[in-house]
């Protein structure tokens, strides 16, 4: 292969797509979409971080604010956990607008976390948003067959191929060269989306950008890079077997049909339908079973709490709960905290693990199908993912957990065992003492470790579409 | 002539693998709705039995407080589950269909949302209505798109012209035929659909019928137009494939984007926020502050007394009522915007013929938003009721037993929506009947 042929091959190409009149109505087209998606990532981003910062520091304030109390005032007080959007959401919305952004976290219970976008939405939202990875993942492979398809068949058709090869072309110079114009006409597109993404992270408001931002963004690049290479050569390889343009374009049309819009949300029914979910109620109500088997703390004769009583006046030498040197409440209320919050979370996880099996089957065509492979890496590297949201409710119920806690060890140590003629309280600098919720977003190593099956196709697609290019092209045939 | 035509129709590969595909993906799609009503349904008795267990327990360990007996004690509203919404899940996955509370403030409790797998959310139900919404379209595409071409392209044409009395009339009988096929699909998803999911015949699934079959009919239109221009195969492919991008997936989803952006929620997290500080920040105040807000808003209670000194649910329910009070205008101001977001849709969708069908395909299922707004009004009321109700007997201390808790059943909600006729098809037919006459014209000299 002689690299100054393949790269006249590749300027060829471009020559052809710029002639077209059809390409400046298609160019102005995807460029008002683009500056559309981008304008509009970035200002949901900032009116919904602006909304939930505002508020997150009003409910501290209201924290901070209160008088000296019982501590167990304090925990039935509590505390909000809003969901703050990564900075790449702006790039892609992932399921954001499926999840809920708020959750009241107080002791003793489990609020679900609510007002997702979609619940306050019309039936509108059932077809999308237009972000720009939206743009990227779903038109821009139709734009790359659009603008190749006819790469090969038409000079097949007309006749133009036979004079290449008479004229000392190889096949594979051909192949690569169409190929890489190809690549570099989604390049041509692809170079402002992320020039624009960086520029409203820059923009965007709130802390300046982080490396592990960028390094995000990066890898981002990186397998939108490998996934266009991807569809490019499939283009050609298509437009190489198909006789006429027109063949070339019904088969390509039909492939971004099938693999883009209709087998991710096909598998992804499957899995619900494979893998049943119960509804709330009977999830509420296995959970209740469960935590009355463990004795109700309320109850003063129940024996599960009447053995931890008796093991706690052994152990410290007393006789009564009075006699104890910490607050027998407070106690009990940690004990009966740490078993409810453990059944909890454990069929939390039981829910969880479905949702996982119920996702596996679309995640897994990720090996066939490139399109579901870059799907999950934008989102989860955009921090819109279900990984990402599992990562919040985590962080939030163990946020509501130490709340609890602490408040219960405040309950120990400070509130006398007998009751006072003054009303029992502690001082509010405690309130301040205990810090507000923060949400750290996952780290890269292990979002990598959760797509490494996606990067693996991306990665495993590319080597393959490299050979077959290779093995096509040398059996082709000119007519 | 009919006869020939429908020969050389079945023989093409191409149409007859994407009817049966269709056809296919659309008893799926019944099947899905099936399983929704069915989990629906279950979850509507599992209400019943848990309300009745969970209330049996609570009133033998608290039988001495009825005060403390209904902090704990939940009472379910129920929506009136419709088989039709199997047709159309719309926004049923995302909005709860049974909601539990509890008599203390509402507003901690009403938006209480169900578990659901957010992937499954994102990439939506395949009802039947995105059957017909979206597949439809891109089979008569198929079927459709080479119409005139094909014969332009076979060189078949100048014969079909010279031996044809009207050409127009022989295009018009071929696209015909096509497009009965596609209807006849129609009908029998339908057909297995009554059966299946047991849907009563009424006037809701006539709408539904109607609106679906106008909207084929708008798309059958449309690629009558882009025929009459008389472009090659290749053009007319990527013009209807791009038309149906920009009907089902761009135009919808940046007016989506439009709607959140340009009316956003705060107000969601501000009720959130004065709820829970209108209730908790009076355990430090006076009892007079709470009472006398309390009294106001009851003036029926004024006679009972508050102990100073001490606890009294009286006071204590008094607090509660101050979290729904005190963000009142938030939750109010809430709703409004919530239902400016639906009417600015609608008033949008009027336009674009997809958006209408899903929208109304929604509200005759009912799944739509508004729906779901009816039915937080009726919990609303019936909230209301059950604390009517038990204020008094609290106040008073009435003895638990004495109440007959066999009655409190999950209470259902039934919604009524009528149908608006012209609203559910003008859209349609007017699209659909100017693109055809254009067409018509470009064909008249054909």
């Amino acid at each position: 292969m002689r690299k100054s042929v393949i790269i006249l091959f590749a300027k060829q190409l471009w020559q052809t797509t710029f002639r077209s009149k059809v390409l400046h109505i298609t160019m102005v087209l995807v460029t008002i979409l683009i500056a559309f998606a981008a304008y509009s990532g970035w200002d949901n981003y900032n009116t919904q971080n602006r909304i939930r910062n505002f508020y997150q520091e009003e409910a501290r304030h209201s924290w901070e604010s209160n008088p000296d109390k019982h501590p167990h005032r304090m925990a039935h007080y509590g505390s909000f956990a809003f969901r703050l959007k990564h900075k790449l959401s702006l790039f892609d919305f992932g399921m954001e607008n499926y999840t809920g952004n708020a959750v009241f976290l107080e002791a003793h219970k489990q609020n679900t976390i609510n007002f997702s976008e979609a619940s306050l939405s019309t039936g509108l939202l059932r077809f999308g948003e237009v972000s720009l990875a939206m743009l990227l993942k779903i038109i821009f492979p139709l734009l790359i067959f659009y603008l190749g398809f006819g790469a090969l068949a038409s000079e097949r058709e007309n006749n133009t191929l036979k004079i290449m090869i008479n004229q000392g072309a190889t096949w594979s110079e051909i192949f690569f060269g169409k190929s890489l114009g190809l690549m570099s006409l989604a390049m041509f597109f692809f170079v402002p989306v992320i020039i624009i993404t960086l520029l409203f992270m820059f923009l965007a408001e709130g802390n300046a950008i982080t490396s592990s931002e960028l390094l995000r963004y990066f890898i981002l690049i990186l397998s939108y890079i490998l996934f266009f290479g991807i569809i490019s050569s499939i283009t050609i390889l298509i437009s190489a077997m198909s006789k006429t343009a027109k063949d070339s374009l019904i088969k390509l049309l039909g492939i971004w049909l099938f693999f883009i819009i209709i087998l991710p949300k096909t598998l992804q029914a499957f899995g619900h339908y494979l893998y049943p979910t119960p509804s709330k109620i009977e999830f509420e109500s296995i959970v209740e079973n469960d935590l009355i088997k463990e004795g109700d703390s309320h109850n003063p004769d129940d024996i599960h709490y009447k053995a931890i009583k008796d093991s706690v006046l052994l152990a410290n030498n007393v006789e009564s709960v009075d006699q104890l040197p910490f607050n027998y409440g407070g106690f009990i209320m940690s004990q009966s905290e740490k078993i409810s919050a453990s059944i909890y979370n454990q069929h939390l996880n039981d829910l969880l693990t479905t949702y996982k099996s119920q996702n596996a089957i679309e995640r897994f065509s990720a090996i066939l199908n490139p399109y579901t492979a870059i799907k999950h890496i934008s989102m989860a590297f955009s921090g819109t993912d279900f990984a990402s949201y599992i990562n919040f409710q985590h962080q939030a119920e163990h946020y509501r957990y130490r709340l609890a806690q602490e408040m219960n060890s405040l309950q120990m140590k400070f509130i006398p065992n007998k009751k006072t003629d003054t009303p029992s309280v502690i001082d509010k600098s405690h309130w301040e003492a205990f810090p507000d919720f923060k949400y750290d977003h996952l780290p890269v190593l292990s979002i990598l470790k959760n797509e490494a099956l996606s990067i693996l196709s991306l990665i495993l697609w590319s080597i393959l579409s490299i050979i077959i290019v290779k093995k096509i092209s040398q059996k082709t045939k000119v007519l | 002539m009919y006869s020939i035509l429908f020969k050389s129709f079945i023989r093409t590969k191409i149409a007859a693998i994407s009817l049966v595909l269709l056809l296919g993906v659309g008893i799926i799609s019944v099947f899905i709705g099936k399983q929704f009503n069915i989990k629906q349904e279950k979850a509507i008795i599992e209400a019943e039995s848990f309300q009745e267990e969970s209330i049996k327990r609570n009133v033998k360990y608290h039988n001495d407080d009825l005060g403390l007996l209904l902090y704990y004690l939940r009472f379910s509203l129920v929506k009136e589950s419709n088989s039709l919404t199997g047709l159309s899940i719309g926004q049923r996955d995302v909005n709860p269909s049974i909601l539990a509370v509890t008599i203390r403030g509402l507003e901690g409790q009403k938006y209480d949302t169900d578990f659901e797998n957010p992937s499954l959310l994102l990439s939506g139900n395949l009802d039947l209505g995105f059957v017909i919404i979206y597949l439809f379209p891109l089979v008569l595409i198929t079927l459709t798109f080479n119409l005139y071409s094909e014969e332009k392209e076979g060189k078949t044409w100048r014969l079909i012209a010279t031996q044809t009395s009207s050409p127009l009339n022989f295009l018009f009988k071929k696209l015909s035929i096509r497009v009965f096929f596609l209807y006849i699909v129609l009908v029998i998803l339908f057909l297995l659909a009554i059966i299946i999911l047991q849907l009563p015949i009424n006037e809701a699934l006539l709408a539904f019928i109607v609106v679906s079959v106008l909207y084929l009919a708008f798309w059958t239109s449309l690629c009558f137009i882009i025929i009459s221009f008389r472009k090659n195969s290749s053009f007319n492919a990527l013009t209807l494939l791009s038309l149906w991008i920009v009907l089902t997936i761009l135009l919808p989803a940046s007016i989506n984007n439009f709607v959140v952006n340009t009316y956003p929620v705060p107000e969601t997290l501000k009720t959130m926020v004065e709820q829970r500080d209108g209730y908790h920040k009076k355990w430090d105040m006076a009892k007079e502050v709470t009472m006398d807000k309390f009294f106001a808003h009851y003036p029926q209670y004024k006679k009972y007394p508050v102990p100073k000194d001490k606890f009294s649910w009286l006071w204590y329910y008094g607090m509660q009522q101050m979290g729904d009070d005190e963000s009142l205008e938030s939750s109010k101001m809430m709703k409004t915007k919530i239902k400016l977001r639906e009417k600015v849709s609608e008033a949008i969708s009027w336009a674009i013929p997809t958006m209408h069908a899903q929208l109304t395909f929604n509200q005759i299922a009912q799944s739509d938003l508004n729906n779901h707004l009816l039915f937080l009004d009726h919990l609303d009321k019936y909230h209301e009721e059950l604390r009517l109700y038990f204020y008094p007997k609290i106040f008073e201390n009435y003895p638990v037993r004495n109440e007959n808790w066999k009655e409190f059943k999950p209470k259902r909600a039934s919604i009524v929506h009528t149908i608006n006729w012209t609203n559910s098809i003008l859209p349609l037919v007017f699209l659909t009947v100017v693109i055809s006459l254009i067409s018509f014209f470009n064909l008249r000299k054909i």
